[in-house]
């Protein structure tokens, strides 16, 4: 097991000296004044789950005081490693849509990709702007020692989070100003001006404009990351608009102003696929911009992330992206993928089958720590619920081993404890490539867990990168 | 700007206005408790729910208007549309999907508003809350408007003004109305001490009392309350001062120019009518009258501000 902030002999390590003095000296009064504290802003600014009764209480994530710590040197490996991956898999949806040159060099089965749901047939043919299918990726990395990360899964379509990372430095810095003057933490507020640079990189062909005119799209104030979607367009400065506020004329898409209507060159959409073009996808639903793919396909409009880039989520094609990163790249991959069983190929399913009380079983488009089973912590009766699954559908699911997450000190009640801790850092790639300076770090609070989602109990900590 | 947004931030200030409204009314209801009952005039409750325009939706719900029930209903109560309680929900909930059209500071005091009302609700009070209740909600409303103070002078701010002035032109008008109305059915009881105490009680939830006698000398009057409240330009309150508001504001929005006249050429005449009328006129022709048709008036402007821009 690797803790974070103790070594081996219990010696507290270096970048964490500060913190260790700090709470040495917070006494368990300011403590639990200062989780009020937090609780209390939280639920000011409204960083909520929604949820549908609009009178009941809205949950918030529990958030703990103890930041979690990187040194420029841990982090500069990280940035190269997530860069590295989050180009090659651009490159990759690039090229199953348009040559398949992977498919025609026998280095990814071609089953594997386009008898996939999240394979969008329409998108064949099609080179978005730049080339770029995915603008913002987050990436699910798990630390087990000092210099062994692992990649967890690839977020391409929709990632969120990173309205956490930069609300829990804003309380952070509001409650703790003295720790941000001892401590040189590298900033992270400038996170919404480069994806807005970054999603202007990325205008249409017919784009005229030099500044395009970028809108968010969200599905509603009942999306549970609604309070992402106003924050980040807040913070951007674009309007937030929902499919009804949009309308296409001719060639081109339009918003709806007290003005008349207004052209839109960029799209960032934080709605599925499904859900973008009643013509073009599900002709069932209700919201949803009719003509929209037309605009985007023709040049009129850009749709970011690019309909179809969902595939790359895929855990199923997550086992490929090293050799992605060979392929296409040429490089060495920085970052491990976690070994992993697929149960479509009958050989790998056996082995799932026979050591199933040691690995971690997932569905391949599950999400949310949801429809996963941890062998080593389950019981005889949910094993055996998941080995029936697994003969069933043994193509919606593959296994990893269980991974010896990495803890960090968390305060539990006014005591500090060891708690595991994943990390989600966000990618931005349009004109150039480039790293938020920090990222989510998600924790699992209760004893022994290894579930950092925030659906099952799992909190959020601030995520320093400390300065060169 | 987004046609939705307009139409949200609209809304919000009219919900913010209202829950001011009802905070006050409620406010002039308890303060009437206080004093003894004088046969021969209405329940001071009753005339607190007909201002409010919810007595027949009150009167479904429960068969006696006691305090209790009263203050419930008003503040609490989410079977009505207009309770405190409904006002800074909808408010709220309209702030968050506009959150990013007016400041931080603005969207703060909204939703501390909800966070603070939601534990009142859960919580159990007592009736001596009252006028702590209604105090903290006149002091939320006054912490959303101060905040809006700091915001761009574009269409976003004009909209927000046009839904406050417009609110509260139809709140002003309908107190007005109620007063005269119904708690003075007989023209005798006009300058009588009774009538006195009634005209003060308006003016304390128009949150007038004292702005009123720093305007007028003298004697309180039933002339000089009317023509406070309707034709006085430095009264925040007034009908007069709701106009010229309105009017202001929908000269600034910098969109659109041509819903902007059309709109304008149905408000022009309003305007400068009441700028050139006389309260005696006014009394002589009908206050009641007078206030019903510039209820009339507002809401066929309320309508046409909704279909100019917001459809």
């Amino acid at each position: 097991m690797f803790n974070e902030m103790y070594q081996a002999d219990s010696e507290i390590r270096n970048h964490y000296n500060n913190i260790n003095s700090w709470l040495e000296n917070m006494s368990s009064k300011v403590i639990l004044e200062k989780n009020a504290e937090a609780e209390t802003h939280f639920r000011n600014i409204g960083i909520t789950f929604s949820t549908n009764s609009e009178t009941a209480r809205e949950r918030i994530i529990p958030f703990d005081l103890i930041p979690r710590i990187f040194t420029y040197n841990e982090w500069s490996k990280l940035e190269k490693g997530v860069i590295q991956r989050s180009k090659a898999i651009n490159a990759f949806l690039l090229d199953i849509y348009n040559e398949s040159e992977i498919v025609k060099a026998n280095i990814i089965p071609k089953e594997l990709i386009y008898k996939k749901m999240s394979f969008e047939p329409t998108m064949v043919g099609f080179k978005p702007p730049r080339g770029i299918y995915s603008p913002i990726v987050g990436i699910d990395l798990v630390r087990t020692d000092s210099d062994s990360y692992f990649v967890l899964e690839d977020n391409c379509r929709t990632p969120s989070g990173v309205s956490y990372m930069l609300e829990n430095r804003e309380i952070m810095m509001r409650m703790f100003p003295d720790l941000f003057l001892k401590n040189r933490v590298t900033p992270i507020d400038n996170y919404p001006t480069r994806l807005l640079q970054t999603l202007m990189s990325l205008a249409p062909q017919k784009c005229e404009s030099s500044e395009p005119v970028v809108v968010l799209l969200t599905p509603g104030p009942l999306n549970s990351a609604y309070y992402e979607h106003s924050f980040l367009s807040d913070q951007m400065g674009i309007e937030m608009v929902e499919s009804n506020d949009l309308i296409v004329e001719g060639k081109y898409l339009y918003m709806k102003t007290v003005d008349g209507l207004k052209r839109v060159d960029v799209v960032y959409r934080r709605i599925d696929d499904d859900f973008l073009d009643p013509l073009c996808f599900n002709s069932q639903s209700v919201i949803g911009v009719p003509g929209i793919m037309d605009v985007y396909k023709t040049g009129g409009v850009n749709i970011c992330s690019a309909p179809g880039a969902g595939i790359a989520d895929d855990k199923a094609i997550y086992i490929y992206v090293p050799e992605m990163i060979k392929f296409y790249l040429g490089e060495k991959p920085i970052l491990e993928n976690v070994e992993t069983w697929n149960c479509e190929k009958s050989d790998q399913l056996q082995y799932v089958l026979e050591n199933i009380s040691n690995l971690v079983v997932k569905e391949v488009d599950g999400s949310g720590g949801y429809g996963m089973l941890i062998g080593p912590k389950s019981s005889k009766t949910e094993i055996d619920i998941f080995k029936n699954k697994l003969s069933t559908n043994p193509n919606g699911y593959i296994a990893q081993p269980l991974l010896d997450l990495s803890f960090t000190p968390t305060l539990i009640k006014n005591h500090v404890e060891g708690r595991r801790v994943d990390l989600r850092p966000f990618c931005l790639i349009g004109k150039e490539a480039q790293l938020s300076s920090g990222g989510l770090t998600r924790v699992a609070m209760n004893e022994g867990s290894f579930v950092v989602n925030s659906s099952q109990g799992g909190g959020v900590k601030d995520t320093w990168v400390l300065a060169e | 700007m987004l046609s939705r947004t307009a139409e949200y931030l609209y809304w919000i200030s009219r919900y913010m206005e209202r829950a001011e409204t009802t905070a006050r009314l409620l406010d002039v209801g308890y303060r009437m408790s206080l004093f003894p009952n004088l046969s021969g005039y209405n329940n001071e409750w009753e005339s607190v729910l007909a201002a409010s325009g919810t007595i027949d939706s009150y009167k479904k719900k429960y068969n006696d208007i006691v305090q209790k029930h009263v203050e419930d209903y008003l503040f609490f109560d989410e079977d009505n549309p207009s309770s405190v309680y409904n006002c800074i929900l909808n408010a709220r909930n309209n702030a968050l999907v506009v959150r990013t059209s007016f400041t931080p500071e603005s969207w703060l005091a909204i939703n501390k508003a909800y966070q603070e009302i939601i534990n009142f609700k859960q919580n159990k009070y007592s009736t001596s809350d009252l006028p702590n209740l209604t105090e903290w909600a006149i002091e939320q409303v006054n912490l959303f408007r101060g905040t809006i103070n700091s915001l761009l002078r574009n269409d976003g701010y004009n909209f927000l003004l046009l839904g406050l002035f417009v609110e509260r032109a139809d709140n002003s008008a309908r107190l007005l109305d109620v007063k005269y109305f119904v708690l003075l059915p007989k023209p005798e009881y006009i300058g009588s001490n009774i009538d006195n105490m009634q005209w003060s009680i308006l003016l304390r939830s128009l949150s007038s009392f004292r702005a009123f006698r720093w305007a007028y000398d003298g004697e309180i009057t039933a002339t000089k309350i009317a023509d406070f409240l309707v034709l006085n330009d430095n009264c925040p309150r007034s009908l007069s001062f709701c106009i010229q508001n309105i009017v202001k504001h929908l000269i600034d929005l910098e969109c659109s120019p041509s819903k902007v006249n059309k709109l304008y050429d149905t408000l022009k005449d309003l305007n400068t009518k009441i700028q050139q009328e006389k309260i005696e006129t006014i009394i002589e022709y009908g206050l009641h009258e007078f206030v019903s048709k510039f209820i009339n008036k507002i809401s066929s402007v309320d309508k046409d501000i909704q279909k100019e821009f917001f459809n």
